[in-house]
This record gives C-alpha cells, structure tokens and sequence, in this order.
C-alpha cells in the first residue's frame, strides 16, 4: 500500500435490518453501518448520493437467496447494484467501489470480516477521486449525472420491471434472455448516463455539439443524436446560433 | 401505540388464527430472525405465559395451518418457541415487576391449571387482585402431575408459574374447593368474582369385566403418583389401552420404569390416533409396540391378580360425530395378549362432587355443567367456568385459551359492560401469497431437540450459539403471511411504516406492484396506484423503485437514510 493515503477509507455500509445482529458484529471503525428495513429498500440514487458526499466505498449488505424477510428484496438489490456499477464505472469512480455481500444467518459471524477485507481492498483502491484536485470537478458533473439517470423513468422503469421481463412472460408471450437484457441495460444506462451528462453541461453556459462531444467522449453524431432526442423530451433547448454553429442549453426538469 | 392497534386488526395470519391463545406467532418468528431472543419471549408473554412449557408439550395447531406446508413443510414453531424460552432461562429471566393494581374487585381462581392460571395471569395484567386456589401441594395442574418429567421437566413449570406470582397473581395451595371453600365462603371472603377451572381429574373407565383386579391402574394415577414421588408396582408386561398422549406417556413411563414388554392397544387405526405424531415416533424408539384396531373386552385375572387381556379385533366404519371413522367390532376375533399390567388411557372425566348443583348439565349426556361457550357464564352470576371442565379433556394451549376468554368476561363482569361486546372474535385467516408455486423450498434447519448432548462448558457455549444461528435461519422460512404483526424488531426503525403515494405524480406504470413482495400496492379505478395499509409491511421496496419517484415511506424516507447515511460518514474519522 505504498502510494495509498494513511487514512483508512470511509465506507458506509447499508444493512438490511433482519440480516445481522448487531451484538455479532465486529466491524472495523471506519465502516459505519446505516440500516434500511430491507436490501431492496435502497434506492439507487441514495447510493450514488452517498459517494457524492465523499464515501470511499459503499457495501450494501443483505441476506441471501433464498432467504428474504420480504420474500425476494435481496434479489431486488442484486438487479440494482448491477445497473449501479455500469453506471459507476461510467462515473470514473469505479465499480469497485460498491459492494453487493449476501450471506446467511448462520455465517453471519463473518461480516466484521467481509468488512475488514472490503475494507483493504478500498484502501488499496485508494481515496475516492472526488477528492482529488485535478480530476474531482469533471468526476462530480459524471456523479450528478449519473444520480440523474439513476432517478430517471427510463432507467428505474427497467430496473423495476426486469424480474418480470427476465422471469415471466411478457404481454406478448415473450421472454427476454439474462444477456439480452443485460445488453439493454447497458445501452440504457449508458444512453441515459450520456444525455444527463449533457444537461449538466448545458446548465450554466450553453455549447455546442462539438464541445459537448469532446467533453463527453464521444462522436458529434452521437451526441447529436442524444440533443435530438433530449429535445423531444423537453431537456434541452436551441439556445442561439453563432455563426453556424448552434449551442444548446438546459431546460429545468420537472 | 401497539397495544391498541393488536387488538383491533382483525386479520390474523394462520398460525396465530388457528392458535387458541391466538399467540402472535408471526412477530416472534421474525424477532428470531432478526436474533432478538429476548424480545421474542417478551412478545409470546403478551399472549401466553407458558412459552417454555408449550415450546415443550403443545400440539401446535400453529404448526398444522402454516401456510408453507403447501410449499413444502411447516416452520418449526414449537421448536422455535423451546428456544427462546431455554435461552432466556439460561441466562436468567429476569424477574417482572408486580403490575400496579388498578382494581378494588377481588377474583378468585379455582384450579391452578393451565386455564386457570393463564385467566389469573390476564386479570392480574389488566389490574386485579387474583388469588388462585388448588387442592393439590403444588400449582401446575395436569402440566405437573400427568405430563412425565422426561417430556416437561418440573422445574419449567415452577418456573413459569414462578413468572405468574412474580406479577403479583397470589397462589393458595392445599385448598380443597367443595370442601375448605365454597362458592359463598368466597363471596363472603369478598371475592366479586369466581372462575371454576377443575379441569378433568378422574380416568375414564374401561367397563369390561375383570377392571378392579390388581395389576389395572389408571393411566392419570399412575402417572400422578410417579409425580408425587411415590412407589409404583409396575409388572413385566404391561398394555396401555388408548391412543391418546397420556397413553404414550404411560407407556413410555412404564418402559422407564423396567417393564420388559410394553404395548399399545388402540381401537382405531394409527392415522386416527389423537397423540403427536413425533411422540408416537419416539415410542416406537422406545421399543413400545403398538397394536391397531382392538379393543379389550374383558381382563382375565388368576388369584385376584391381571393374567391376560381379552381383545376383539375392529374395523373401521362410518365417520362419526368427531370426523374420525368409528371402530366397528368384527365377531369372533376375540385374542388374548398375556400381560400382568393394564393402564387405560382412554380420557378424563370431571369429578362433578365439587361443582355447585346450579351449574350442573341436567341432561345426563354431554359436558357436565351448563355454560355459555362465548362467555363462559353459568347461572350463578359472577361464576364462570372454563377449561377441561366445561369442554372435556383438551390441551394446555386450549386451556389457555379458555382462561384468556374468561379473563375478558371478568373484566367486562366487574366493569359492568356487556359480556358478548367483545373484541378480537371474528378473526379473519390471510396469506398474501398467491402462487404457492413461485415460493422457494427451503428444507427445515432447526427442529425440536430429540435429547441435550452432554457437553463442557466451553463446549456447550458454542454449541448454543450454534443453536442460535439455525433457529435464525430456520425462521427465515417464515412466509409473513399476515399484515405488519408488530413485532418490534425493527421499531426503532419502521414504527410500523407505511408507503403513500403521491397521486399526482403517479403515472400507474404498475412497477410498485411488481415490486411489492405482499401484493399490498396496485392500480385502482383511476389508473393510480393505491396502498392496502392493511397488508403494507413497510418494506420500501417501491419507494425504492417507483419510476416517477411518487411513492415516499411514511417514516424511513429517502431523505431520511440519506440523513443517516451522511451522519455514518462524519462519524468515521
């Protein structure tokens, strides 16, 4: 651990309130436990917000399948912390970062040391790079948006649905295979997580698809493609035209 | 908060529904799971004040109507209930305070059975003063004297009478009702009001020739006479007559004793034998044999002493009145079975001699006194009689039951209210599962101790925590069928938390109801998705993913968690 800092990592970890005693638990000083009625219970915005205000790591902790107090919450939570990484990878944050532990009640003994180990492997991973200087502002712009794809329609009506698109049949008698709908996701995620993005960006001053795109990492036409369909959705508005190149700005959401 | 709302929700789930305690099943089976042992004693106290004793010896109607034997087999709640009541004995009960008394009116129990005692601990809860009278030495009823040591241990029921005295419930012992105390030596003493709770003392008789030969001796004497510490004359060969958990006692008690061949002789067939399935199991490992579908007609003796039993052989005929199909006697099957022991088990009887003639059944069929079922009234007025007396011979927990429901009839007696205005009667049944199909199996990971292995002290540490931890997960099996049972294991946290919607933002895109483990949000008329508090658990669950974040929590909203979650992040340094 070298060119770690000194300072052990914060990390929250939000437990579900029946999966382990508290009496049992032997959890190192730096993971402070927060606990939620159910796993489930986490909505994927409280996650994203937590590291916005400076977690080094988050672990989520629940019991394991099959075993639920709410029947099938930890499997909720599974689908959520999977849409959580992509979007935490995208951030620049890492998906590392965040941690999904399921166990049971009779190896519950062992979460102080499934912390511990999370603990190290944050530690190693180093302190979140929200606080650090040089990439801390274009990091903060990819949190926020993702916290805003992250409490969009579009992503939670996925997220919400994917038992019932996965497991059971559809309207039309159809089901969609694990990776077909992983894939979806993931362009969902993505798509979303993109024009998020530009909206932040657009917020103060108004810019241009080519700036955006630099920003952004992808090509013009993509982004172009994203503006055109923020602005049927009423996100984003053609602010002027200077000289021939047209800059857009952000419109307030609901 | 708690107290009130138990009373009015009319809902229960099947296990605490089919309980005749009416036991709050659901809440300590999750108080298990969430590993608040403690809590979860507290929590069957609120119904039942023997959690050690039927953890030990009920026949659990909880267990029959889970509803996860349609997925694959019962929580294991008496098993469940043993432990938390051996954990907290283990590390010592803690002594309750006496409840203040908020009533001058005096009530005097009869019979320090399990009605009896269950209806003096009720009143004694609710404010009066109670004293229970009982003609043997030692309170407990049949629980101390018919149940054998190697099923109930003594010292549990000492113990969980010991609870009902520390509430401040006083306890006469050696008084002799009919005799020492009548019912207007009572009323004369100041006593406002009166529950009869004698139980059933006599054993039935076989009537068949040859019964008072030496070497017949009744299953309940013989059993109440080894409780007793007494001697015993038990033979070589000795054959129990009926199918009933005495009988298996007796059986089992005479083994311990050193018979060398014991038998069963049951009229009926095996399915229809009213003992637990598990103590006929552990019978069997005893090495007690088991004759079906006869029943004796006549004991034949040699020198006034028991030679052999004359048994005719049976078959099944039409159900009667009972459910159960009738023994039919098939004509010269008559067989004798050598044996110079006979213990008949066939059931309890009232000894009438004691009751006051007014309340005596006049018709000389059915029950012996004359009582209003709901109520438990008799034609005296401030007399109620329950139990085994009024019902013929039942179980502890129906006992309990009954001494609860008296219990309420003297509290609305001395208040002057109306008898039969009374909560919590019309219990309604609810599961929320709809596809049994769609539940995971889970195997049971916990069940009732068959014998405690001898350990170490270090040994036996471990080996209750390890008792622990599959007691949790066992409970995890537990479905929740009812609403929120209050259980307080999370109260802190949920204070029995609602969601709410937000009609205005809702687009009714129906993923709440996806979401929704209990089936408790859904669509209305409107295209709005509306809460059922009535089976809302508080989960969160569609707070969580509701789309148009219309759905917030009533107590643990998001904001809130975040709140906590930016504390937890302050704290670490």
């Amino acid at each position: 651990m070298e060119s770690n800092p000194s300072t052990p990592p914060k990390i929250v970890c939000f437990m579900c309130n029946w999966a382990f005693c508290e009496e049992e638990l032997h959890v190192p000083y730096n993971v402070n436990i927060v606990r939620v009625m159910c796993i489930g219970r986490m909505d994927p915005t409280l996650v994203l917000e937590t590291f916005a205000n400076g977690a080094d790591g988050v672990m989520l902790a629940g019991c394991k399948p099959p075993d639920c107090h709410f029947i099938d919450g930890n499997l909720h939570a599974e689908r959520a912390v999977k849409m959580l990484k992509k979007l935490l990878a995208l951030t620049g944050l890492g998906a590392n970062r965040l941690e999904l532990l399921l166990t049971s009640p009779i190896e519950s003994k062992d979460f102080g040391s499934y912390a511990k180990v999370f603990s190290e492997e944050i530690w190693k991973l180093g302190e979140s790079p929200l606080k650090k200087d040089e990439l801390a502002s274009m990091i903060r712009v990819n949190v926020d948006a993702a916290k805003n794809a992250a409490s969009a329609f579009r992503l939670r009506v996925l997220l919400g649905r994917e038992e019932e698109l996965t497991e059971f049949l559809n309207a039309y008698g159809e089901k969609i295979p694990e990776e077909e709908f992983d894939a979806l996701l993931d362009e969902v995620v993505k798509a979303e997580f993109i024009r998020y993005k530009i909206h932040h960006l657009t917020r103060a001053n108004p810019r241009s698809v080519k700036e955006l795109a630099e920003a952004v990492g992808i090509k013009p036409s993509a982004v172009l493609r994203h503006i055109t369909n923020m602005r049927r959705k009423g996100m984003i508005a053609l602010e002027r035209v200077e000289g021939n190149t047209p800059l857009y700005r952000a419109l307030e959401v609901r | 908060m708690t107290e009130k709302t138990v009373q009015e929700v009319r809902k229960l789930p099947p296990c605490r529904s089919a309980c005749p305690a009416h036991v709050n099943v659901q809440a300590y089976v999750a108080l298990i799971q969430r590993g608040k042992f403690k809590e979860a004693v507290e929590v069957i106290r609120k119904d039942l004040p023997f959690p050690a004793i039927c953890g030990r010896v009920c026949f659990s109607p909880c267990e029959d109507a889970c509803a996860r034997v349609n997925v694959d087999q019962a929580v294991a709640i008496r098993a469940l209930k043993r432990l938390v009541a051996d954990i907290e004995h283990e590390q010592g009960r803690v002594k309750p305070e006496p409840v203040p008394r908020k009533y001058g009116e005096k009530v005097a129990v009869i019979g320090a059975g399990p009605a009896g005692l269950a209806a003096a601990y009720e009143l004694a809860k609710l404010g009066y003063p109670v004293t229970v009278f009982e003609r043997m030495a030692e309170p407990g009823g049949m629980m101390r004297y018919c149940i054998p040591d190697f099923r109930l241990e003594k010292f549990v029921v000492a113990n969980e009478i010991a609870y009902i005295e520390d509430l401040g419930v006083e306890i006469k012992t050696g008084v002799e009702f009919g005799k020492d105390i009548t019912i207007e030596s009572l009323k004369r003493d100041g006593y406002k009001a009166i529950f009869i709770a004698i139980g059933t003392q006599l054993g039935m008789r076989l009537n068949v020739p040859g019964e008072d030969l030496e070497g017949v001796i009744n299953a309940v004497d013989f059993l109440k006479t080894i409780a007793l510490g007494k001697p015993v004359k038990i033979g070589e060969r000795v054959a129990v007559i009926g199918g009933g958990n005495t009988a298996i006692d007796a059986a089992r008690m005479a083994k311990k004793l050193g018979a060398k061949e014991v038998m069963i002789l049951y009229r009926r067939s095996r399915e229809e034998m009213p003992a637990l399935p598990h103590e006929v199991e552990l019978a069997e490992k005893d090495g007690i044999k088991f004759y079906f579908l006869v029943a004796p007609k006549q004991i034949i003796g040699e020198n006034g002493k028991v030679k052999a039993i004359e048994c005719l052989r049976m078959r099944l005929g039409e159900p009667d009145e009972t459910g159960r199909r009738r023994p039919v006697p098939i004509s010269f099957s008559e067989h004798q079975y050598e044996v110079d022991t006979v213990i008949p088990a066939l059931g309890q009887v009232t000894e009438t001699t004691s009751l006051p003639p007014e309340i005596l059944n006049k018709e000389k069929r059915g029950l012996p006194v004359q009582v209003d079922p709901l109520t438990l009234e008799t034609n005296i007025p401030g007399v109620f009689v329950g139990g085994d007396v009024a019902t013929g011979p039942a179980s502890i927990i129906e006992a309990v039951g009954a001494g609860k429901r008296a219990a309420v009839s003297i509290h609305l007696y001395l208040t002057g209210q109306d008898l039969r205005k009374r909560k919590g009667e019309n219990i309604e049944e609810t599961t929320w599962v709809k596809d049994w199909g769609l539940m995971p199996k889970k195997e049971r990971r916990h069940d009732a101790p068959i014998e405690k292995p001898h350990l170490s002290f270090e040994e036996a540490k471990e080996y209750l925590e390890k008792l622990k931890q599959k007691a949790r997960f066992e409970a995890f099996r537990c479905l929740g069928c009812g609403p929120c049972a209050e259980c307080l294991a999370s109260m802190d946290l949920c204070e029995g938390d609602k969601a709410v919607v937000d009609e205005n933002k809702c687009v009714g895109c129906n993923v709440c109801a996806i979401v929704c483990p209990v089936e408790a949000i859904k669509k209305n008329e409107k295209g709005v998705a509306q809460v059922n508090e009535e089976l809302c658990k508080g989960c969160g669950l569609c707070a969580a993913r509701c789309p148009e974040q219309a759905i917030t929590m009533k107590k643990l909203t998001n904001e809130q968690i975040l709140a906590m979650a930016l504390t937890a992040l302050k704290e670490v340094k």
